[in-house]
C-alpha cells in the first residue's frame, strides 16, 4: 500500500491534485483512493488531501494515516501545518518552496534528517498556467522522485484527465508537469 | 432522446458522481431538490447531466428539503421515474413528507448521504440521519464505498418500482468517507444500466387521464390501520425477496454479489463487528490482520437496514461467542439501535453470544484500525469470560475520561 | 361503502373516482357516470335535512343562481335550465333559497315531510312593497 498526503490551501487543487493521481493510477489496473478532510473549508484555509494505491481492493477507510510520501504545496504551511504528523522513518517530503532544499530545512528543523525534495511549483504554476495552483506540478515532481511513472506516460494520462479544459490551459499544465520533474531538487 | 456517455470500464468517481451518474443512466424524469452538503453534488451533476442533454429529464429547483420531497412525491403520483438527494438537517425536514411517500406507495429514489444532525452543526459523516429514517416504511440500502453507491442505485429502482413492492427507497452511504473518496468505480454502458431497470411502469398515475384518481386521501380510524398494515406486509414479505432477486440479476450481469446481510470470515469466526457503512470495509481489513495471528474475528454488514433482515442475520450470527454492534449515532437515552436490532434478533435463537454495544464517529470522528482491534480484544476476553467484560455501552474514539453506560 | 380487510383494497392512499376507463367525462352526464363505490357520488345524504328546498318553476328566471352557490352540486340543470334538486345529496342547507333572487322566491325551505303539491299551492305572491332583491355580499 502507498500512502501519500497532501498539504496545501483550500482552492489551491489539492483535491483535483490527488483525484487525478488517482485517475492515472487508476488506468494503469491499480486500485485507488482519493479523498480529503474538510471543515467548513474556506479558500485559504490550510486542509490536507490523500491518496491510497495499492494492487489489492481497498478496504482500509479510517482517515488516520503514516504516509509513504507527504507533497506540500504552498511554501508557508512548512511552518504552519504540522506536515510531520504520522511519518514513517522514511516518509519523502516533496515541498513547494523558492528556496533550496537546504535553506528549507535550516528554516524548519522539523524536516532535519528527513528525505526531503524540494520544486518551486507556485512560481512553475504562475509562469506556465498563469495562476498559482500548484497541484499539477507538484504531479510532475512526484513522477521524479517516485519513479512510478514514465513522465511522458503520465502527461499523456494527465491529458484525458484535463480533457473538459480548454486546449491552452491543458498544454500549459503538460509543461509545468515537465518543468517540476525537471527542476525537482 | 438523451445523449449516450461514454464510459471507461473503470471511473475513478466518488460516492456522490456514482450515484449520479446511476440516476442519468435510468433517466430519472424528475429531481426535485433542495442542495445540502454532502449531498450536494448528486443533484448538482444531475442538473448538469440533464441541461448537457444526457438525461431526458427535469430539475426542479425548490426552496426547502420539505418542498424537495413533497414535489418528487407530486411527481411520482403523476407517473414519473423521480430521485432526490439530501443529508442530516434536510433529512430531518423531510421525515414528515417521507411518510407520505411510503403511504401513498410511491416509488421515490432518495441517496441520503449520511451527516451528524445538529446541534452542533457538523457537515461530516455519522448515521444519526439514516436513523432518523428508520420508521418511515422505506427500504434502506448501505453502501459501504462508490462501488456500491453506484450499483444500489439500480437495484434500488428496480425493487421500488415492482409493482409488487411500490415502496420507496433509500441509499445510504457515508458523509465524505463514501461522497467525496474517489476510488474505482466498475462502470455498466447506459444501454445495460437502463435495462437492467427497464422502462417506467406507472401504476395508479394521474396522468392516466381516462382513469382519474384521488392521492394523498384522508382515512380516520376505519381505514388507517388497514393501510399501514397492507403497507407494512408489502414492505415485510414483497421487497426482501425482490431485492434477493435483484441481487441475483445484478450479479448475472456485473459478477458483483450484494447480500441482505454481508458476511467477511465469518465461516469460522468466534468473535463478530457488525457495522454500517464504510466502517465495514475497514473492520474487514482488520478482521484479516487478526486472522493473521490466529483470531477467529469476522464482520457483519448490513445491506439492507430495512426491513431489517432479521432471520438472515440470526443465522449468520448463530455460532458466534461475542458480537460488538457498532452504532454511529448517539442513541440519546439508550443502546444503540443495532444493539437493540441484533438482540432482538437473537433474543428467541437460544445463543449464548455476548452482545456489546459501542458508539463511535460522531460528527465524522474516524474509526482508526487501531480502535478496532481494541473491540476484538474486548469482544475475545468477552468470550473467554462468557459473559460482559465490559459495559454493555461504550463510547469509542472519544476525548477525556472513559464514558460508558449500563 | 364497504369495509373492505387489509389486504382487499388497491394499494396507496388513493381512491378512484370512477371503475373501469372513462373518456369525455366533461361532457356526461352525473347520472351517466360510472362513478365508483369510494366516489362521493354514491353516498346518499338524504337524511341529514330538517328542511327541504322545493323549487317552483313558475317564478324560475334561469339565473343559475342556485347552481353556482349549492356548496353540494345538489342543482340539476341542463342546458341553462333549472331542472330540480338532487334529494340524495341535498343537506338542506338553504343557500339557493338565500340567493334566489326573483319575487316571490322560486325556491323556498319546508320541513322534510312537506307535500310538495301542498308546498306549492300555499306558494306567496309577488311582493309588491318588496325591492327587487340582490344577493347579499357580506
Amino acid at each position: 500500500m502507498l500512502e501519500i498526503r497532501w498539504h496545501s490551501r483550500a482552492g489551491q487543487g489539492a483535491v483535483t491534485g490527488a483525484k487525478g493521481l488517482a485517475d492515472v493510477v487508476s488506468t494503469t489496473g491499480k486500485h485507488v483512493q482519493a479523498f480529503a478532510f474538510y471543515g467548513s473549508a474556506k479558500r485559504g484555509a490550510a486542509m490536507t488531501a490523500y491518496n491510497r494505491v495499492d494492487d489489492k481492493v481497498i478496504l482500509n477507510h479510517e482517515k488516520f494515516m503514516r504516509p509513504d510520501y507527504v507533497l506540500v504545496i504552498d511554501p508557508a504551511l512548512v511552518y504552519v501545518a504540522d506536515i510531520t504528523a504520522n511519518e514513517k522513518d522514511d516518509t519523502i517530503y516533496i515541498v513547494t518552496t523558492h528556496m533550496s532544499t537546504e535553506e528549507l530545512i535550516a528554516s524548519q528543523p522539523k524536516l532535519e534528517g528527513r528525505k526531503v525534495y524540494t520544486v518551486d511549483c507556485i512560481k512553475i504554476a504562475q509562469e506556465t498556467i498563469g495562476k498559482a495552483i500548484p497541484n499539477t506540478p507538484m504531479l510532475g515532481a512526484l513522477m521524479k522522485v517516485s519513479g512510478m511513472y514514465d513522465i511522458e506516460f503520465f502527461k499523456e494520462s494527465m491529458v484525458k484527465v484535463l480533457k473538459k479544459l480548454p486546449q491552452k490551459i491543458i498544454d500549459a499544465n503538460m509543461i509545468a508537469i515537465q518543468r517540476a520533474y525537471d527542476e525537482v531538487k | 432522446m438523451a445523449d449516450t456517455m461514454e464510459l471507461r470500464d473503470i471511473e475513478v468517481w466518488d460516492g456522490n458522481m456514482a450515484a449520479s451518474q446511476a440516476l442519468r443512466q435510468v433517466q430519472v424524469d424528475v429531481v426535485a431538490a433542495y442542495p445540502i452538503t454532502p449531498s450536494t453534488p448528486i443533484v448538482e451533476n444531475y442538473g448538469n447531466f440533464t441541461a448537457n442533454g444526457y438525461v431526458d429529464g427535469e430539475f426542479v429547483m425548490v426552496e426547502s428539503e420539505h418542498a424537495a420531497m413533497s414535489g418528487c412525491i407530486g411527481a411520482a403520483a403523476a407517473g414519473g421515474r423521480v430521485a432526490t438527494a439530501t443529508s442530516s438537517q434536510g433529512f430531518a425536514l423531510m421525515v414528515e413528507t417521507l411518510y407520505s411517500a411510503s403511504g401513498m406507495r410511491l416509488p421515490i429514489i432518495l441517496n441520503v448521504v449520511n451527516r451528524a444532525l445538529g446541534a452542533p452543526l457538523n457537515v461530516n459523516g455519522d448515521h444519526s440521519d439514516m436513523y432518523l429514517g428508520r420508521d418511515s416504511g422505506w427500504i434502506q440500502f448501505d453502501a459501504y464505498n462508490p462501488q456500491n453507491a453506484y450499483d444500489l442505485n439500480f437495484i434500488a429502482f428496480k425493487v421500488a418500482e415492482d409493482h409488487d413492492v411500490r415502496l420507496p427507497a433509500m441509499i445510504h452511504q457515508d458523509g465524505f468517507m463514501t461522497s467525496h473518496t474517489a476510488q474505482g468505480v466498475a462502470t455498466l454502458t447506459d444501454e445495460a444500466a437502463f435495462n437492467f431497470v427497464g422502462e417506467f411502469q406507472p401504476m395508479n398515475d394521474m396522468l392516466d387521464l381516462d382513469h382519474p384518481v384521488t392521492h394523498g386521501v384522508q382515512t380516520e380510524e376505519d381505514w388507517h390501520f388497514e393501510h399501514k398494515a397492507r403497507q407494512q406486509h408489502a414492505l415485510m414479505t414483497a421487497a426482501l425477496p425482490k431485492i434477493e432477486a435483484a441481487f441475483a440479476e445484478f450479479e448475472k450481469l456485473t459478477g458483483r454479489k450484494y447480500n441482505l446481510v454481508e458476511t467477511y470470515n465469518m465461516e469460522d469466526a468466534e468473535l463478530a463487528v457488525v457495522c454500517m457503512g464504510t466502517s465495514v470495509e475497514t473492520a474487514e481489513e482488520v478482521s484479516n490482520e487478526l486472522r493473521a495471528k490466529g483470531i477467529k474475528a469476522g464482520v457483519i454488514g448490513i445491506r439492507v437496514f430495512r426491513p431489517w433482515p432479521l432471520e438472515q442475520l440470526a443465522v449468520v450470527l448463530k455460532d458466534v461467542k461475542a458480537i460488538a454492534a457498532l452504532d454511529r449515532s448517539s442513541p440519546h437515552g439508550t443502546v444503540g439501535t443495532l444493539y437493540n436490532e441484533i438482540a432482538g434478533s437473537l433474543f428467541n435463537t437460544g445463543t449464548k453470544a455476548v452482545l456489546t454495544n459501542y458508539i463511535y464517529g460522531l460528527g465524522g470522528r474516524d474509526l482508526t484500525k487501531a480502535h478496532l482491534v481494541g473491540i476484538y480484544e474486548d469482544l475475545k476476553a468477552n468470550m473467554d469470560a462468557g459473559k460482559p467484560t465490559t459495559p454493555l455501552q461504550q463510547y469509542i474514539g472519544l476525548r477525556g475520561p472513559k464514558l460508558s453506560f449500563f | 361503502m364497504e369495509k373492505k380487510g387489509w389486504d382487499g383494497f388497491e394499494i396507496g392512499a388513493m381512491l378512484r373516482s370512477f371503475d373501469g376507463a372513462t373518456r369525455d367525462i366533461a361532457t356526461t352526464l352525473p347520472e351517466n357516470r360510472p362513478y365508483s363505490q369510494s366516489n362521493s357520488f354514491t353516498a346518499s345524504v338524504a337524511d341529514w335535512r330538517i328542511e327541504k328546498p322545493l323549487f317552483n318553476k313558475d317564478y324560475c328566471i334561469d339565473c343559475q343562481f342556485c347552481w353556482i352557490y349549492c356548496p353540494d352540486m345538489s342543482i340539476i340543470s341542463r342546458d341553462k335550465k333549472m331542472v330540480g334538486i338532487d334529494f340524495d345529496h341535498c343537506k338542506g342547507c338553504g343557500i339557493c333559497v338565500e340567493v334566489c333572487p326573483t319575487n316571490p322566491k322560486s325556491l323556498l325551505m319546508f320541513p322534510e315531510q312537506k307535500d310538495e303539491e301542498e308546498a306549492l299551492a300555499e306558494w306567496p305572491k309577488k311582493d309588491k312593497n318588496a325591492q327587487a332583491e340582490e344577493p347579499k355580499e357580506d
